[in-house]
């Protein structure tokens, strides 16, 4: 058990993104439990607001699209400063992008200083907006991971579902902390081997759920669903893991309308890394690993966490 | 002697270029050179009028409404492998959005496969209004942006979807949540409209 008052704790300003308080609460809940256990300390955003997500910029245009990460930025600035941590894919691509962009264009962010000046703010810092899984790999280290475990997940298998938009476009570059590859990332794998689950062989680690189209017409990819469910059917899993609050949502709650659609009978738990280790580090099946909050239940999972 | 035929394709040569010069990313586009990494890497290029790549060589022969009206932009689901395998560092994808986003301001994505620019409105609306997006709000409001006989359909088809997020409390039922400072939030965004329209 690690000792929270004597190991250091490095501050991140966290932003837990719309889903957080919606679809992926349970993603929320596990990570501010889990968090202070391996030396992160998330203080939330104040007053942070909606990143637009893959499909605000259509109807808002580029700007105003860009803006909305720039009043996040400006918050987290007027917060000290910290380095940005988001579990939200969408968050992630989003603020890290307009980040990036803001950096580098001198224009822009006199563009977008402009608009939030109507809101007394100003974003004039050069701040660092990470992915809470690149901060887990590049700040935290797995054998922190490793001795926090008390409650290993022996026999649990586990096929790693990293998705798109948590490697893609970023991982692999400076900028997102080069922490992973784009098309066969290992990071998701090495979180289950340190929880002490099996990571099964799953080659569609990095397959498409189709995103915000399998929300909007869901019959043209579910297809791509269904590939993913065979995958980790044939690789035996018990569960899949997933970082992305919306690889979480499609691969679980399309189940029903996959097998409808296809003749399949799958019916297999989409949790979350952090889930995971909630239960790994002992913590309580509700109150911190959010077990309750699955639509598909992870029994195997359930039964090894503590009550 | 007979007259040519006619063809049915319009031809906008100054296309291109305006596609280089307004285009996030447009200018990018030059480096394009036709392998066809991005159409063969594209999760959903069955569901697309045109792969990436030919829709860039359609662009470049200055089919401007052929382009302009395909669905491959809207199709696009943002899995980012096409930016990340290109080699000439085309940003395909952004190039895609920011087209589609062109398309939908000059009233072509009405045109076809509309559904996109129907879901991000109503997205765009919930941003606005309470600073936050409500998964309830914006999926009532796209089911019944196509009518209130496909909005009845759509929601009856996702009732049991429904239904399991708000046992396991990842749906709520009282109000949209929303930010503190809606004034300021709706004051910086039009602020932020008005610049790009003055800078376009």
């Amino acid at each position: 058990m690690s000792d929270g008052a004597t190991e250091s704790k490095k501050k991140y300003t966290y932003y837990p993104g719309c889903s957080a308080q919606g679809s992926a609460s349970h993603l929320d809940k596990s990570l501010r439990a889990i968090a202070p256990e391996i030396g992160i300390e998330l203080e939330e955003l104040d007053d942070w607001n909606c990143c637009g997500a893959s499909v605000g910029h259509l109807e808002s245009g580029a700007l105003p699209n860009t803006v909305l990460s720039g009043r996040n930025l400006a918050l987290a600035q007027k917060q000290g400063g910290q380095d940005i941590l988001t579990a939200c894919a969408a968050c992630y691509i989003n603020t890290h992008s307009a980040n990036e962009k803001i950096k580098k264009d001198v224009a822009l962010r006199r563009n977008v200083n402009e608009a939030l000046a109507e809101g007394d703010l100003a974003y004039d810092e050069d701040l660092q907006v990470r992915h809470a899984c690149e901060v887990i790999v590049n700040d935290v280290g797995m054998e922190k991971i490793e001795e926090r475990v008390t409650n290993p997940l022996t026999g649990l298998k586990v096929a790693g579902y990293v998705g798109c938009q948590t490697v893609r476009p970023f991982a692999n570059t400076d900028a997102g902390g080069k922490y992973d590859t784009y098309d066969d990332p290992e990071f998701l794998d090495n979180f289950t081997k340190a929880v002490g689950a099996e990571a099964v062989d799953f080659n569609l680690k990095t397959s498409c759920c189709g995103g915000a189209i399998s929300l909007i017409s869901p019959q043209k990819t579910l297809h791509l669903i269904k590939q993913i469910l065979d995958a980790a059917e044939e690789a035996e899993a018990d569960v899949i893991a997933t970082p992305c609050p919306l690889c979480q949502q499609n691969v679980e709650m399309y189940q029903d309308a996959v097998n409808k659609k296809f003749g399949t009978k799958h019916n297999i738990p989409v949790v979350f890394y952090s889930q995971l280790m909630a239960v790994a580090f002992g913590m309580d099946a509700k109150d911190d690993a959010a077990l309750d909050q699955n639509v598909i239940r992870a029994k195997k999972l359930e039964k090894m966490a503590r009550k | 002697m007979s007259a040519p035929a006619q063809s049915a394709t319009t031809y906008d040569l100054g296309f291109a270029r305006w596609v280089y010069d307004n285009i996030d990313g447009g200018d990018k586009l030059r480096m394009c050179m036709q392998c066809g990494v991005c159409s063969g890497s594209c999760p959903i290029g069955t569901e697309m009028d045109h792969g990436p790549r030919k829709l860039f060589m359609m662009i470049r022969a200055g089919m401007k409404e052929a382009v302009l009206t395909s669905n491959t932009m809207s199709n696009c689901v943002l899995c980012y492998r096409c930016i990340v395998r290109c080699p000439r560092d085309v940003p395909v994808a952004y190039i895609l959005q920011d087209l589609y986003t062109k398309a939908v301001e000059e009233g072509y994505a009405e045109a076809k496969d509309s559904e996109n620019a129907r879901f991000s409105k109503v997205f765009w609306w919930s941003t606005v209004t309470h600073g936050r997006v409500d998964e309830r709000v914006i999926s009532a409001g796209y089911y019944f942006s196509g009518g209130l006989v496909e909005g009845v359909k759509k929601g009856l088809a996702n009732l049991k979807i429904a239904l399991g997020l708000l046992r396991t409390g990842r749906m709520h039922l009282g109000a949209p949540k929303k930010i503190k400072d809606t004034e300021g939030f709706k004051a910086i965004l039009r602020k932020a409209k008005e610049i790009e329209r003055r800078e376009q």
